[in-house]
């Protein structure tokens, strides 16, 4: 399937910020599922780019000048394969993905919730693991505005909904405490309901020698329709812009990323 | 005379004989120290007193929100180490450094000695302090820990044995300095007598050291701080001071094109390498944490691309972590293909059920240690605990076993020390620092000595009322 992107996010500050730095990744790379046919960066200033610590393409985004926008528009053209979503380990040991981030801490509650699906996943990981994210979203269905970017997993868990982020969230701590090494992926995905929200989050579990995807908002497992922008321990790792700044008082963003099928 | 309380026999003390007998190299200081007067030696400690205040060595406590800054207490009777233990205690501080340093190369790139099912992998790979950012990184001349902090104690046997060592920020060295300043002006007469080995050129062998740590020609040194309010501030500015390099804090550094830079009154000035007192966690809030005000918005990038050194390296504390601790002689072994010259403290492994029930059953006996704790938080001292606090210890070693391991109570050695009564045993440690190039391993002789100044007390830590001395190494 061939698919053609564009995300543009603008940031608007109440007052002009005198410097600001952005980790961005905006950039996909060219994977076992997808590849990159043509890609574009669009920004305010040179950015310098590079690989990170999980192999995402990222550029580094300094203005040391007033501003009071940042518009970054990221645009291309990106083949995807429908093949059953398995990554090949990268340089890292998937055991760095067993260890939990602030984001990914299971509570008493999630521990307990997550323990049943013990025995199912040790006799069949993908069945035992598809079980376990049917019953997240049953617990937490999806709903916006009930939690933020930093919203936990246990906290969110708690509050019985959420959204991709936090469905990833809650199964990537599940996973841990199971041992199952577990990863974030941000990306895109392609649906037939026009003006959906293209940006996307799922999340992969490390058995067999191979990551596996878990689309747990979506109940499926990601195919030719998703497409992969980073990976990371959890959200803060793999999110699309990261950044930080100097004064620029209130800030305002706009996202918006649109995501069409030029080929199936 | 003075009021003298002897040592017992169940530990070594540095001077003294249970029998009041005083040790070889220390009969001409105790030859000395019989010809003063209590009272011009109590003369001599108010003026120490009122120095150190001049001078502004202060140490806020750290968890003392009131952040009050207190004087840490400074004892006038040195710690003498003869020359032939320095020769060995120096070679096996040299060696465990040179093979830290291979394993922290080789855990960030081919993990051979997993592979090789020495360590087993999920203590790296897990380790909170292993850093993903580093797989694969090189680093000029393979150096992590351009600078370390062993620390050594000499237990009940007369052996030295290594405590822990500390690849992260190690603090403590502007402690020797001063102390040996403050010794050579109370008691100049002291120094013509004995020859001490001389520790004043540090600052120098840490400059020379930074500069190396780069293959830039004559390269800008900042040392980054968190700020006055860290409780080793005063280091960090008398480090910079010594050096004749910038102190700086995250908000005067920026990155721009891959490089970072120093804002100056002259405009931004480029900078080559970092000697940084802030922990991983807060060098850069774009890649860690991300609320961390210390640290400097894309630091990692820039040294992910080699435009900027950083001493010590990122992720060096996965080496010096407690649970890593344990197989520091087989790194020695692997690495180097060497016995180790100076023994590890034998420790039982809480996450190993064997060793659990082993420590479960001996709480009395042991020393229990977090195994990412420091500063003498979070332990349990068996022998000196009350059975309350042995069964709350207990509690928490079984709800969360691997982040615990034990080790016999060492009977740390002592050494006499001004106390209210007189002159009494206090118990001391020894942290020497160990510098790393890449081409060589240097250390200056001496170090810090800390000292327990309760009676009885085994733990040292500054934050929990630990004194220092000045540490004497003869020369040969």
């Amino acid at each position: 399937m061939k698919l053609e992107i564009r995300h543009e996010t603008v940031y608007r500050y109440d007052v002009h910020a005198h410097h600001s730095t952005q980790y961005l990744r905006l950039t996909p790379p060219s994977t076992d599922h997808q590849r990159v046919v043509e890609w574009q960066l669009n920004l305010p200033g040179k950015a310098s780019s590079g690989v990170d610590a999980f192999g995402n393409i990222f550029h580094v985004l300094t203005l040391d000048h007033p501003h009071d926008e940042i518009h970054l528009i990221a645009c291309g053209v990106v083949e995807t394969t429908d093949q059953p979503w398995q990554q090949s380990a990268g340089l890292l040991s998937p055991l760095v993905f067993l260890r939990t981030t602030p984001l990914t801490e299971c509570d008493h509650a999630l521990r307990q919730f997550a323990q049943p699906f013990a025995a199912a996943i040790a006799t069949d990981p993908t069945t035992g693991l598809q079980q376990l994210a049917a019953a997240i979203l049953d617990a937490m269905p999806y709903r916006k505005g009930e939690t933020v970017s930093d919203t936990p997993a246990a906290m969110a868990f708690a509050q019985g909904a959420g959204v991709c982020q936090d469905h990833s969230h809650v199964f990537i701590a599940c996973c841990r405490h199971l041992g199952i090494p577990a990863r974030y992926v941000s990306g895109y995905l392609v649906t037939d309901d026009e003006g959906h929200v293209a940006s996307h989050a799922w999340a992969e579990a490390w058995f067999a020698e191979a990551w596996h995807g878990f689309d747990i908002s979506n109940a499926m497992t990601p195919d030719g329709h998703h497409l992969t922008l980073a990976v990371g321990l959890d959200y803060l790792d793999a999110c699309p812009v990261r950044g930080v700044r100097h004064g620029g008082g209130g800030e305002e963003l706009h996202a918006r990323a649109e995501i069409r099928v030029i080929e199936e | 005379m003075h009021a003298l309380t002897l040592p017992d026999a169940r530990h070594h003390d540095e001077m003294l004989l249970a029998s009041g007998a005083v040790r070889p190299h220390y009969q001409q200081f105790a030859e000395w120290l019989h010809s003063q007067t209590p009272a011009q030696l109590a003369e001599k400690r108010r003026a120490a007193d009122l120095l150190f205040h001049r001078v502004g060595i202060t140490f806020a406590v750290s968890g003392d929100e009131s952040g009050a800054e207190r004087l840490i207490p400074f004892d006038t009777i040195p710690r003498i180490v003869p020359a032939t233990e320095w020769q060995m205690l120096e070679a096996g501080m040299k060696q465990r450094v040179t093979a830290l340093n291979a394993f922290l190369h080789d855990i960030y790139h081919d993990h051979a000695i997993v592979r090789a099912g020495l360590i087993p992998a999920e203590q790296v790979f897990t380790n909170s302090q292993y850093q993903p950012a580093m797989q694969g990184l090189d680093l000029p001349h393979r150096v992590y820990a351009h600078i370390t902090g062993v620390d050594v104690i000499r237990h009940a046997d007369g052996q030295y044995y290594v405590l822990e060592d500390n690849l992260r920020v190690p603090s403590g060295v502007s402690y020797m300095l001063e102390n040996r300043k403050m010794m050579m002006r109370l008691f100049p007469e002291l120094f013509t007598r004995h020859a001490v080995a001389p520790v004043e050129h540090y600052p120098t062998l840490l400059l020379d050291t930074l500069r190396r740590a780069t293959p830039k020609d004559n390269p800008t040194v900042v040392v980054l701080t968190p700020g006055p309010y860290n409780s080793a501030y005063f280091e960090h500015a008398f480090l910079a001071q010594q050096m004749g390099v910038e102190l700086v804090e995250g908000r005067d550094l920026f990155v721009k094109d891959d490089h970072v830079f120093m804002r100056t009154t002259v405009g931004p000035v480029a900078v080559d390498v970092i000697y940084r007192r802030i922990d991983d966690a807060f060098l850069d809030p774009l890649a860690f944490h991300p609320d961390s005000m210390l640290g400097v918005p894309g630091l990692l990038s820039v040294y992910r691309k080699g435009n900027i050194v950083l001493a010590n390296a990122i992720g060096t504390g996965v080496a010096d972590d407690k649970s890593i601790y344990p197989y520091v002689p087989d790194m020695i072994r692997f690495y180097l293909d060497e016995e180790p010259i100076l023994q590890n403290v034998p420790t039982w492994q809480c996450r190993k059920p064997q060793d659990l029930s082993h420590v479960l059953a001996n709480l009395g006996e042991l020393v229990v240690k977090e195994v990412h704790g420091a500063g003498g938080y979070g332990m349990l001292v068996g022998p000196a605990a009350t059975q309350a606090e042995i069964e709350a210890f207990r509690a928490r070693v079984q709800a969360n076993p691997s982040n615990y391991i034990a080790q016999p109570t060492l009977a740390l050695s002592s050494c006499p020390t001004f106390v209210e009564s007189g002159i009494a045993p206090r118990h001391i440690d020894l942290r020497p620092f160990v510098l790393s190039t890449g081409q060589e391993v240097r250390m200056v002789a001496g170090g810090l000595t800390r000292v327990a100044l309760k009676a009885g007390s085994l733990v040292v830590n500054s934050s929990q009322g630990g004194g220092t001395k000045d540490t004497w190494v003869m020369e040969g």
